[in-house]
């Protein structure tokens, strides 16, 4: 039985239904003036959040791949860093054994390790001392293969450079000259600084900030960065004397209690001038302990550990 | 009977608006109404939305540039179901009153487009009053010389021209 109410309604219901469906019609074909139709618009409207839900959807999903993909990566990196790490580990073992056992033959035969090619000993005969300046003479020169540039070392570390040369001697800019410096590396904290002579016969570092002050320790070895372009790397220098501030508020200055002293060295060595710009490891001249590493030998012939050879008076000429 | 009556004047409310549209006429007649108003008058106010919506469609077809379909239909809808409502209620044989209720619809059926109009494309067009003006009135005065003319018995006055003659 229908309706009655629905009944009377009939006409109403069939007006709404044809008059929504004539909105409807016309909503997907009157353009509005930014050239989109009413329908679109409300498709649009009530699309967008499921639109939203899928792009939000692919952008975590996209995301997780990303991060998944990271981690993945990152783990298998931490996992070849592990073994790299253990791989080196037992590398360092191994070659500190061989240095042990290097240094123990060493010893045994008397020698000392070879210096790179190109090296060339000399005497020193004489120190010069001329105000600030500090400069010592070789017994050899240009005909023995000694040029300007040579970085001289002694037994115990660097010694200066050459700065002139003739066939028969040369002469050495020492560390200690007031217009010598040289590039330099504390060997615990890797921190790096300028060495420069005072011209009195000492040697300060320069250049190291206040802040730098907890970190450093007296004794503290310093050695030659190799940055200068003149003097190779590694080659022992001496160590911190003093801890002390200077005038500079800002800067320490540290005395350096050198490794080689001029004074004590008879025989030297001349290594060969590093070329222009470029920056050179002497891992044969470093390799060892620092007290015995910069004293290369022109041959593996056993010398005496310690040649007791009487040092030159200050100021003399050869 | 209806239906044929109905679709005989669409069909000639297809060619007049033709015609008009041919001879360049400014305010042409509404003539797609008349029989929308032709079934309303029963008081049927289903039949008259359904005449509306076929009259509505094929005047869209005709008349809208870019053939908005649904536009007119929309709007002779709701005219066939004002009318049939007021057929309903009330009985209208003045060709005056026809003519006022024609002319009527014409202005309901503007004001109902540019309404249409506002909500879907955001700006109202308003038509001009004069025009509208012109269209309503000789909508109006169209549709009341017709239903006069629908309410002489022509045949009765033929036959009794006829009869004159022989005697």
């Amino acid at each position: 039985m229908p309706n009655p109410t629905n009944a009377v309604r009939r006409p109403e219901i069939l007006l709404f239904v044809l008059l929504s469906a004539c909105l409807a019609l016309l909503s997907f074909e009157v353009r509005r003036p930014n050239g989109q139709t009413v329908g679109e618009a409300w498709l649009l409207d009530a699309g967008a959040p499921f639109v939203r839900l899928v792009t939000g959807t692919r952008s975590g999903a996209s995301d997780l791949k990303v991060w998944s993909s990271s981690r993945g990566h990152l783990l298998a990196e931490n996992r070849a860093l592990k073994q790299r790490l253990v791989e080196m580990d037992g590398e360092l073992l191994r070659l500190r054994d061989a240095d042990r056992d290097k240094t123990r033959m060493m010893e045994l035969f008397n020698t000392l390790p070879h210096p790179p090619a190109f090296t060339r000993s000399a005497r020193l005969i004489a120190l010069e001392t001329a105000g600030p300046f500090r400069t010592a003479l070789l017994d050899r020169g240009t005909l023995d293969g000694i040029g300007q540039g040579g970085v001289v070392v002694g037994r115990g570390g660097l010694l200066g450079r050459i700065v002139a040369a003739s066939p028969h001697t040369a002469r050495v800019q020492l560390l200690t000259d007031r217009t010598a410096a040289v590039g330099v590396l504390f060997l615990r904290t890797g921190r790096a600084a300028v060495a420069r002579g005072d011209g009195a016969g000492g040697v300060a570092v320069q250049y190291v900030p206040r802040s730098a002050y907890e970190e450093l320790a007296l004794n503290d070895d310093i050695v030659s960065a190799g940055t200068d372009g003149v003097y190779p790397k590694d080659l022992p220098i001496g160590r911190i004397a003093d801890l002390r501030r200077s005038g500079n508020p800002l800067l320490l200055d540290l005395p350096v209690k050198l490794a080689a002293d001029p004074n004590r060295e008879s025989v030297i060595f001349v290594l060969p001038a590093i070329p222009l710009g470029e920056s050179v490891t002497n891992a044969a001249v470093a390799a060892s302990p620092a007290s015995q590493a910069a004293v290369p030998a022109p041959t593996p012939t056993p010398v005496p550990k310690s040649t007791p050879t009487p040092a030159p008076k200050p100021g003399a000429r050869p | 009977m209806k239906v044929v009556r109905f679709l005989a004047g669409l069909v000639a409310a297809v060619l007049a608006t033709v015609g008009f549209g041919a001879a360049g006429f400014p305010t042409p007649p509404d003539f797609f109404l008349f029989p929308v108003a032709d079934l309303a008058r029963t008081g049927a106010p289903m039949a008259a939305m359904l005449a509306g919506l076929a009259a509505g469609l094929i005047e869209d077809l005709f008349l809208v540039p870019g053939r908005l379909l649904g536009l007119h239909s929309f709007s002779k809808v709701l005219v066939g179901y004002l009318l049939a409502t007021l057929g309903a209620r009330m009985v209208v044989e003045k060709p005056a009153g026809v003519g006022g209720l024609l002319a009527g619809a014409v202005v309901v059926e503007s004001a109902i487009l540019v309404l249409l109009l506002w909500v879907l494309r955001g700006d109202p067009i308003a038509p001009q009053p004069l025009l509208l003006l012109a269209r309503a009135v000789i909508t109006g005065l169209l549709g009341a010389a017709i239903h006069a003319a629908a309410g002489v018995p022509w045949r009765a006055r033929l036959l009794a021209r006829r009869r004159r003659r022989l005697l």
